[in-house]
């Protein structure tokens, strides 16, 4: 099945027209994340990543180019059940309990609920979410939203994950443990992940290779691979192999 | 949200205040020499007469509360076809305005006439129900968070699947005050019903047989009950809203809405005539489909062919359309002069919301109240105390076009910040100034919204008036009709009635394009 999960953007481009201007968000944008691989993507704000995001789930379509995840046109790669995304913003439903967002992908797809209340339960506490299970979401933080997101796009062990900066709400100790969980997850599930993500050294750290993109028009300007050994531990962020590596990244951010 | 304590202790003031005063001028015999009883007066007549009551009260709460559940079964049917189908709508257009314009006192007579006791008043009462529901059905489906749809989508679901798990549950706060809303219409369409005969029961069968008794206590007795049957049916909506809307609200301010496909896509001009076609005939087949369906005798039921013999081809027909011009000649200008003026006023008091809003706040809730009277009851009232001249048709036209208008206007304006006002003000800016910068043209669309929501009600309280009180215009001439039994003619005037309220409706909708589109701002629903 390593084969089958990988996600293919070719030469794919996509311009929005909005009241008599056109954004070129993306521009023959091409890239190929192997089967069981971690790619971040990382650039300036408005580059076209969270729409590279959209086109792979289906969400939208490209102008031109052609994308698959898991050999499969996008929307029959949703359909089937073998991805799985936390959004930029939570968009949890405000009527939904922290327990029954979680479960919401299962309910899309018709899964029965009762087969996976362990896995919920799992879910809610690798997020630290314990005791919240019956909550609204009006009753959470942002950061503890931003948490149930993250666990509803784990609920349905996904081969394919695509996360758009899911730990921006987070604070920066939070936001390392639960880089360190997410590596966990990883390496166990061994799910091809693609994420979005505005923090080098999360990149860094969690990354096979980081993609950077450039914006006006959206493109990729560089790919950065990433040797680090795994499992990757906390005392890597003072690593200075990995300094010289966020430097790079962010160099090439800079557009050098 | 909650309840605000403050806010129901001032109601309950104002309320009382009114009483006391209404009591004082009735008891002194102020207004036109006892038309308007004291209050006291008119409970103590209320208890006498009870006896009569439950029967009356029995019918028209049947009638409206089996309208109320058919009509809006079918508003919310047909507001989820629309919102996941934009095209329906577009085909739909003509149907839907020409269903929220048309003066249900027109078609009384007609289905009164094709159908038998019951069906009449459900039928006008589901009308009053579809469009305000189905309205609210869409926008509430359609303004839907994005995100949340796109969290469905990503995993595969589609339209319907997102309506199942999210658009439903975020659109029920919007479809329940559309409810709220609809229940008080059921009432005044049920009673309407009842005005066009046929049945025995019913408070519009009791109200129409107390009018030529010169006894303005049961009058005003009726339409306190009537009031009362609405208000609490509004209420009832009201207060479930409430406890839902507060686990509803979305957690973070979405950043777009919904958008459908149709929504700035254009289309060749060959298509867009063949919906305008379309829209424009959808009516016509229905009204001639269901004709057929009913089996209705023909010299009774006309069919489109058959309204147009009656008017153009027979030899009779120059006759005909004298008196059909002869009272639009009356029925017109009144229109004109009653709706002008209702939103002159309403435009005046919305803008003093702005400057004073404590007041106006406080007025609110006596206009959201007075919106759930159902105007019949009004009319026997000010015919009482204004005669039978075109004073009464003006009073009808201006009280039934003032409150729905200053509501949505008032509603509106509360809604632009306090900041924008305070900006101009910070600059030393006179009020004069203040209303010029930001009040007027912050509530130009809430105007707009108010005429096309009045215009075609205008022309109801017009025609309910000569119906009633002055003998002239089409109101009449339906009146006349329906006992010389020309039902050529009552087709005619309920035809061109609604043919009318349409229009109006039209010309306020290309009207509102142009303007708001010169000012960049889009339309308030
Ligand atoms: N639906 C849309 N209509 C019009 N323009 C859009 C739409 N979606 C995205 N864009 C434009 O496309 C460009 C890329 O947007 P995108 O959301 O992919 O950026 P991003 O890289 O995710 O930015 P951020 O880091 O701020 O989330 C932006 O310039 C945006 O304005
Ligand atoms: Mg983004």
């Amino acid at each position: 099945m390593s084969t089958a999960s990988g996600i293919r953007v070719e030469t794919v481009s996509r311009v929005f027209a909005a009241r008599g201007t056109t954004v070129e968000a993306l521009r023959d944008v091409s890239l190929d994340c192997p089967a069981g691989s971690f790619t971040a993507l990382i650039g300036p704000s408005g580059c076209g990543k969270s729409t590279i995001l959209r086109l792979a789930l289906g969400l939208d379509r490209a102008d031109t180019g052609t994308i698959e995840v898991g050999g499969l046109a996008p929307s029959d790669a949703t359909k089937s059940g073998i991805t799985g995304v936390a959004f930029q913003d939570a968009a949890l439903l405000p009527w939904r309990s922290v327990e029954d967002n979680i479960a919401l992908p299962l309910d899309v797809l018709g899964r029965p609920r009762a087969a996976h209340s362990a896995k919920i339960a799992e879910l809610i506490a690798l997020v630290g979410l314990k005791g919240f299970e019956n909550a609204l979401p009006s009753e959470l933080s942002g950061g503890m939203r931003q948490r149930v997101a993250i666990a509803r796009s784990l609920v349905t062990d996904p081969q394919v994950l695509f996360l758009d900066e899911p730990f921006g709400a987070l604070d920066q100790i939070l936001r390392k443990q639960m880089n360190i969980e997410l590596q966990r997850i990883w390496m166990e599930s061994q799910a091809t992940t693609l994420l979005v993500t505005h923090g080098i050294d999360e990149a860094v750290f969690l990354a096979d290779r980081v993609v950077v993109m450039q914006s006006r028009p959206g493109r990729i300007s560089k790919i950065i691979d990433i040797d680090l050994p795994r499992p990757r531990r906390a005392e890597l962020f003072a690593d200075p192999a990995f300094h010289k590596l966020e430097a790079e990244v962010a160099s090439a951010l800079d557009g050098h | 949200m909650g309840i605000d304590l403050r806010r129901i202790y001032g109601s309950i003031r104002n309320l009382a205040i009114i009483v006391i005063v209404w009591e004082i001028l009735g008891r002194l015999q102020l207004v036109a020499s006892g038309a308007l009883p004291p209050p006291s007066a008119v409970v103590l007549r209320l208890i006498k007469d009870w006896g009569d009551y439950p029967g009356h009260i029995g019918a028209t709460i049947f009638g409206a509360g089996v309208g109320f559940i058919i009509g809006n079964a079918v508003a919310i049917a047909a507001g989820v076809l629309f919102a996941l189908y934009p095209l329906t709508s577009r085909v739909a257009r003509g149907l839907n305005i020409a269903i929220f314009a048309l003066p249900a006192i027109a078609i009384s007579p007609i289905l009164v006439l094709t159908l038998s006791d019951p069906v009449p008043r459900i039928v006008l009462a589901a009308i009053g129900c579809y469009f305000v529901t189905m309205t609210a059905t869409v926008v509430g489906l359609t303004q839907v968070d994005a995100r949340s749809v796109d969290v469905v989508r990503a995993y595969g679901g589609g339209k319907w699947k997102a309506l199942w798990l999210v658009q439903w549950r975020s659109a029920l706060p919007v479809i329940l005050s559309g409810l709220r809303v609809a229940a008080p219409n059921a009432v005044l369409g049920s009673i309407l019903a009842e005005f066009g005969g046929g049945g025995r029961w019913g408070l519009g069968v009791y109200l129409l047989g107390s009018l030529g008794r010169a006894e303005p206590d049961r009058l005003w007795g009726i339409g306190l009950v009537a009031t009362l049957i609405a208000a609490a049916a509004y209420a009832v909506f009201a207060l479930i809203a409430n406890s839902i809307t507060g686990s509803s609200q979305s957690v973070t301010v979405p950043t777009s809405l919904l958008r459908s496909d149709e929504e700035g896509r254009v289309r060749p001009l060959w298509q867009r005539g063949a919906l305008i076609a379309s829209s424009i005939a959808l009516p016509f087949a229905l009204w001639w489909v269901l004709l057929l369906a009913l089996r209705v005798p023909a010299m009774i039921a006309k069919t489109p062919a058959g309204l147009l013999d009656y008017l153009v081809l027979l030899p009779s027909a120059p006759i005909a359309q004298g008196k059909l011009v002869a009272a639009l000649a009356q029925t017109l200008p009144m229109t004109f002069i009653g709706m002008a003026a209702g939103l002159a006023l309403a435009f005046a008091l919305a803008l003093c919301s702005q400057l004073w809003p404590a007041v106006v706040r406080a007025f609110m809730p006596v206009a959201l109240v007075t919106q759930t009277m159902p105007l019949v009851a009004l009319t026997p009232l000010l015919v009482l105390m204004l005669g039978r001249g075109t004073a009464v048709i003006l009073a009808i036209t201006i009280s039934v076009t003032f409150f729905p208008a200053f509501v949505t206007m008032a509603q509106g304006l509360l809604m632009v910040p306090r900041a924008a006002l305070e900006v101009p003000k910070a600059y030393g800016a006179s009020l004069f100034t203040q209303l010029r910068l930001v009040s007027i043209p912050s509530s130009l669309p809430y105007l707009f919204a108010a005429t096309r929501l009045t215009a075609p009600r205008a022309l109801l309280g017009v025609m309910i008036a000569e119906w009633l009180a002055t003998g002239t215009g089409l109101g009449n001439l339906l009146n006349q009709s329906r006992g010389y039994l020309d039902y050529g003619m009552i087709w005619s005037v309920a035809f061109v009635s609604v043919v009318l309220s349409v229009l109006f409706y039209q010309v306020v909708v290309v009207v509102e394009r142009r303007v708001l589109g010169r000012f960049g701002m889009a339309s308030a629903q």
